[in-house]
């Protein structure tokens, strides 16, 4: 996994998590890595591990259990807001990569639309 | 709790000025980058900080121990091993940090030794740069220590070899511990560091929080070169 350099790794810990939970990797209810093993696998500090998983519980997006570590929720209502965050940070991706290239806002369904039409399988 | 307290730090070696009123705290348990060009002062605050420099005047302090000699026990700091000789195998140089230093955990530098795939057996006018900067990592994690001090230790690196060495310190810095890496660049090692403290004219010019200047949007290497611009 490749950070940004100008943006907190915390942050992008945090989507990392909830990418991995929206693909189905960790499950509602599972059990997360332990904070060394997430370090690790990240190539970052403790730390800043132990910040983005203090922010995540913080929004009730996982549980700690005392002595068993921490867990992603079970609550849809919860799981549906991570998930709807990350769509919104492709669509936010995607649109300034739209306007940079001209675009203008109005014009985009259209466009999309259409290209969906066109790449529509048989 | 303080890993490291200095306070009005000055050090002069042959009339000249080397370290100008130094002030520095660390925080335990916090990986923290010592940067500046190369002659700005980081290997001679190592060195005094581990007890090695000693014509210095002002107050350090590790783990609130002032004193030279009863400081050095909280410290571990990497050694170039420029006094083994070539034919010189690993295992002696275990053999002489057993010796001298009663921290060291054999069981633990046999774990890293492992890890960074280097056999005792092997001789140190053998080893390649990488291997060489690995086995005096692998050395100063087998040591208990508060406070590890590793000087430059991905000089002359290759990429691979750098990801390896920064697992390493992942893997065996004790928690509760604080390692200061110095370097002059910091591309690899700046998502796992926690603050950078940049050496400037021989003294302690910024100390930051690598998050915080994310957080401007800013990469710490943009951040660092920022105080050098137009100086090239």
């Amino acid at each position: 996994m490749k950070f940004k350099d100008n943006l907190p790794i915390y942050l992008q810990i945090e989507d990392y998590i909830y990418l991995q939970i929206a693909q189905g990797k960790l499950q509602a209810g599972e059990k997360l890595p332990s904070v060394r093993a997430l370090a690790l696998e990240l190539t970052v500090n403790a730390n800043t591990v132990q910040r983005a998983l203090r922010e995540m519980t913080a929004k009730g997006y996982i549980f700690t259990k005392r002595g068993e570590g921490n867990f992603v929720t079970t609550d849809e209502g919860h799981l549906e807001e991570m998930k709807s965050k990350l769509l919104k940070q492709e669509l936010a991706a995607f649109v300034s990569r739209m306007e940079k290239l001209g675009v203008e806002r109005e014009s985009l369904t259209g466009l999309l639309a259409s290209y969906l039409d066109d790449t529509r399988e048989e | 709790m303080k890993a490291l307290e200095i306070k009005d730090l000055s050090y002069h070696k042959n009339l000249k000025t080397i370290l100008e009123r130094v002030n520095l705290t660390l925080e335990a348990g916090k990986i923290v980058a010592l940067v500046g060009a190369n002659g700005a002062g980081k290997t001679s605050l190592m060195r005094v900080i581990a007890g090695l420099a000693k014509q210095y005047k002002g107050g350090v302090e590790v783990c609130g121990e002032a004193d030279e000699d009863r400081r050095k026990q909280y410290i571990a700091m990497t050694d170039s091993l420029s006094a083994f000789r070539d034919s010189r195998k690993i295992k002696d140089v275990a053999d002489f940090y057993r010796l001298v230093y009663p921290d060291f955990d054999d069981k633990q530098f046999a774990d890293i030794l492992e890890f960074m795939n280097l056999n005792e057996d092997e001789r140190l006018g053998s080893l390649s740069k990488g291997m060489k900067e690995k086995l005096i990592i692998a050395l100063v994690f087998s040591r208990k220590a508060k406070l590890y001090l590793l000087d430059e230790p991905f000089s002359g690196v290759d990429a691979m070899s750098r990801k390896k060495i920064i697992k390493s310190m992942l893997l065996w810095k004790p928690e509760e511990a604080t390692l200061v890496i110095s370097d002059h660049v910091l591309d690899e090692i700046a998502p796992v560091i926690d603050e950078v403290v940049l050496i400037k004219k021989h003294s302690v010019l910024e100390q930051r929080s690598a998050e915080e200047i994310r957080a401007e949007h800013e990469s710490i290497e943009e951040w660092y070169e920022g105080f050098y611009e137009g100086e090239e």
